[in-house]
């Protein structure tokens, strides 16, 4: 079983709009593009449903990194734009009371057909989470501290 | 529609939930990569799993069948299928449940292809232990799913169709015969698009213009279609079956009375667009003799603005665009085309004046009378060079790219014919003109089209095949030359011989562009592809649909077509507008806020949050003789945003379908060891 090898990666969650970021996920798997396989990517109507404590528990849980991939001014809902923008504001705001470093969450415009955006969005977390490290380590070390 | 009361754990019912988990092969696409029987013996051991199985592929109709048959044998009332993308099957394996008697929505599907094997061809474990995890996480949701059903609306059976070219005519003209109104709008003050800038047209050597006549007058005989010319599309609200369109319209600019006098007054010219500003028309103008409407108009962008002197008194034009408001039901999308404008200096375009584009040549063609001889830029033309893939099959690294940084890597498929049509009528014409086409591959794919092939042999067309990487060189010919213009290339017809030719003339064969519609596109939330057109639902299934339902695709708004494919496109366009509307009502998807009113105590965040108009209200209600506040959703505003849900103290409102208690639950699956997973199975 390959989880032994998989649990040492760090697991990154990837909130997608269907209009958006999703749909450029599946753009990328149709160019057969490869990227780790430590990104779980489910797919959202639009993020601004999401209170910050959904992303504090997420993280609590051990995802350790949560790419909000959106659909910007692009979106059918009115809301998207600015209120995800806020929403991720206000999650940063609380993981910082929590002691979670902030880089964990981030927030990219990707469209239907953004296969090179989405790309450097994952390898760049995967990148970030190769020097910070997994998220339990986090929370336990500061804990203690 | 009516509100389903759901307890706080969010199970439906006391009904046991029985899952069916089905992992699919899809011919090798996903089992190549992903170990689809380990994922099935894992999931089979998770809780509430009654089976796990895989097929070489769920959405044939045997494998459908299957699914069926455990829903009604085995009692499955949930059922997760992992598979390609959702946007592809997740409507076919809703219909499947239905037909077993499954409410629809208790259905979840996983998207383990596009997203699994397909982008960690190299990484088969890691790839299973992730199936595993995106199935274990679709099965946590499908325990929480309820059943649901569609919003029912009224549809408006009204149809606007954007766009009066060809496969806008054709489409309007399908609709109207299907017993749905029609407001065709196009942007230009007359209808046609490109058609009537054609002459004959292949593989039938029809007139063009005699063709798009007979269909203008069906058209506008039909008293259910309106036509709307010198108009765009400048708002748009609402949603299938329901949008509401804002036009401008432009002033015409002329009457009928003063018509003739205002014409004969106009003296201010400015390049004729028709025939691709080779000749300059006058700024009150019809296209070419025989249009529709009959009536001038006046060009508003390159009118100057100055008085026209008529009959010694100064006339004043004067453009007072009016706002139009209509309701209708579904959007055909018949956009068109612009054909590709090579840059200054690509292939000497606007630097030689011997180098113009097909489209172009067409046009010059239809001004010489029969038996006068081709001349251009004051020589006769003796030898002629048609260079195909212009704009086309363009190549990173070799191809200069487009203003958005993009090269055209598309076969714009029509080309090579036009190209062979457009020569063979030249020999015929001029049977001393030496005509070269220098192609990379033909591609005459059409029925009658290889005919029109044989034909340009057999007419003495000679043929020079080039590479892509090393595209033909045009150059101005040496002081002295015989010919103004020398063409080099290597041709790989005789292994790669370097060519020198001069010639009279260069034709560019040019690819088709995507019009620059990015104010529409923002508008309606409509999709492009890769390559800039329209993009379709899906390529095979929902060939003529956009993504956002009630929005159809007619034409060459999607991508490169000739004129019988435009008009195929048109009235599949026409054929799903009609089933849509047909019944007057459409259904939508039951994503929308939900409250639950034992949680609701009131605050109005939720509304203070919502900026859909009507979508939530604060209302009183008497409950045990006391005054209660609480959110009332109006699900047909309601566009499922969840702007509420976030905003909602409580959590006592969520997204149908699409519950934030959902998400935890997945979010504990993904995170979940795997280990455990099978720990709490034992």
């Amino acid at each position: 079983m390959s989880s032994n090898v998989t649990e040492k990666q760090p697991k990154i969650l990837v909130l997608a709009t269907l209009a958006g970021g999703y749909a450029g996920a599946d753009s990328t798997g149709q160019v057969h593009s490869d990227y780790p396989a430590n990104t779980y990517i489910l797919p959202v109507l639009c993020p601004v449903m999401f209170p910050p404590e959904f992303f504090v528990r997420a993280f609590e849980r051990g995802i350790d990194g949560i790419i909000i991939m959106y659909s910007g001014t692009d979106s059918p809902f009115k809301v998207e734009a600015d209120g995800t923008a806020a929403l991720v504001n206000s999650t940063y705001g609380l993981m910082k009371e929590r002691n979670i470093d902030i880089r964990r969450l981030r927030l990219a415009a990707i469209c239907t057909v953004c296969v090179k955006p989405f790309l450097k969005e994952i390898n760049q977390m995967n990148d970030l989470l190769k020097g910070i490290g997994f998220v339990k380590s986090e929370l336990s070390i500061r804990a203690q501290v | 529609m009516p509100e389903k009361k759901i307890s706080n754990n969010e199970t439906p019912s006391s009904e046991k939930v029985r899952v069916g988990v089905y992992t699919c092969h899809c011919g090798g696409n996903i089992s190549h990569v992903v170990q689809c029987e380990r994922v099935a013996k894992m999931l089979g051991k998770m809780p509430d799993v009654v089976i796990a199985r895989t097929d070489p592929s769920f959405c044939s109709d045997s494998g459908q069948a299957v699914i069926e048959q455990d829903i009604k044998e085995l009692g499955i009332n949930r059922v997760v299928i992992g598979a390609c993308a959702p946007s592809l099957h997740e409507q076919t394996f809703r219909n499947t449940v239905t037909r077993a008697g499954l409410n629809p929505y208790l259905y979840h599907h996983v998207g383990i292809r596009e997203q699994d094997s397909w982008v960690h061809p190299n990484d088969p474990e890691g790839a299973t232990d992730k199936a595993i995890r995106l199935m274990a996480a679709g099965l946590a949701k499908a325990r929480l799913l309820t059943p649901l059903d569609p919003i029912r609306l009224k549809a408006e059976k009204h149809t606007l169709v954007i766009g009066g070219g060809v496969a806008g005519l054709r489409a309007a003209l399908d609709i109207a015969h299907q017993g749905i109104r029609v407001t065709l709008v196009e942007k230009s003050p007359f209808l046609g698009g490109r058609m009537p800038q054609l002459e004959s047209v292949f593989p039938t050597d029809e007139e063009a213009r005699q063709l798009l006549n007979k269909l203008i007058q069906e058209v506008t005989a039909e008293e259910s279609i309106k036509i709307i010319t010198q108009a765009e599309v400048t708002g748009l609200s609402g949603y299938v079956g329901n949008y509401n369109i804002s036009l401008t319209q432009h002033s015409r600019g002329v009457d009928g009375v003063t018509t003739e006098a205002l014409m004969a007054a106009c003296t201010q010219e400015t390049p004729d667009e028709f025939n691709y500003n080779l000749t300059q028309r006058k700024v009150i103008y019809q296209p070419y003799p025989g249009c529709y409407p009959p009536t001038p108009a006046v060009d508003w962008e390159h009118y100057d603005g100055k008085p026209l002197q008529v009959n010694g008194k100064p006339f004043h034009l004067k453009d007072e665009p009016h706002n139009i408001e209509l309701t209708v039901g579904a959007i055909v999308m018949a956009t068109g085309f612009d054909p590709y404008e090579p840059r200054q200096g690509e292939y000497g375009y606007d630097q030689i004046p011997e180098v113009v584009t097909l489209p172009q040549l067409i046009r010059i063609l239809s001004r010489i009378p029969k038996g006068e001889p081709l001349t251009w830029n004051g020589h006769a033309v003796r030898d002629l060079v048609l260079i195909h893939c212009v704009g086309s099959r363009e190549l990173d690294g070799v191809n200069q790219p487009q203003a958005d940084g993009q090269v055209n890597n598309y076969c714009s498929r029509v080309c090579c014919t036009a190209s062979l049509h457009t020569a063979i009528d030249m020999r015929q014409r001029f049977p001393n003109l030496n005509i070269y086409e220098l192609y990379q591959d033909i591609r005459t794919y059409g029925r009658g089209h290889e005919e029109i092939y044989r034909r340009a042999q057999n007419a003495m067309v000679r043929f020079v095949r080039y590479h892509g990487t090393e595209l033909p060189e045009v150059l101005p010919a040496p002081a002295g030359d015989t010919h103004p213009v020398l063409v080099r290339v290597k041709d790989y017809l005789t292994r790669g011989k370097e060519i020198e030719m001069g010639v009279d003339m260069v034709v560019l064969a040019v690819g088709m562009m995507p019009r620059q519609i990015d104010d529409l596109v923002k508008m309606l939330k409509i999709s492009r592809g890769t390559d800039r057109f329209l993009l379709e639902a899906h390529p095979k299934l929902r060939p003529v649909e956009m993504s956002v339902r009630g929005i159809v695709l007619a034409g060459t708004a999607q991508g490169p077509m000739n004129i019988q494919e435009s008009l195929s496109a048109a009235s599949a366009a026409a054929a799903k507008v009609a089933v849509l509307l047909g019944q007057g009502q459409v259904e939508l998807p039951p994503f929308v806020a939900r409250v639950d009113e034992s949680k609701c105590n009131g605050t109005g965040a939720c509304v203070e949050a919502c900026r859909e108009e009507g979508a939530i209200a604060m209302q009183t209600f008497k409950e045990n003789g006391r005054e209660i506040r609480r959110a009332v959703i109006t699900p047909a505003n309601c566009t499922g945003c969840g702007a509420c849900v976030g905003a909602c103290p409580n959590r006592a409102i969520d997204v149908q379908a699409w519950t934030l208690g959902q998400y935890e639950a997945m979010v504990d699956a993904i995170t979940m060891e795997i280990p455990a997973i099978l720990e709490n199975v034992s």
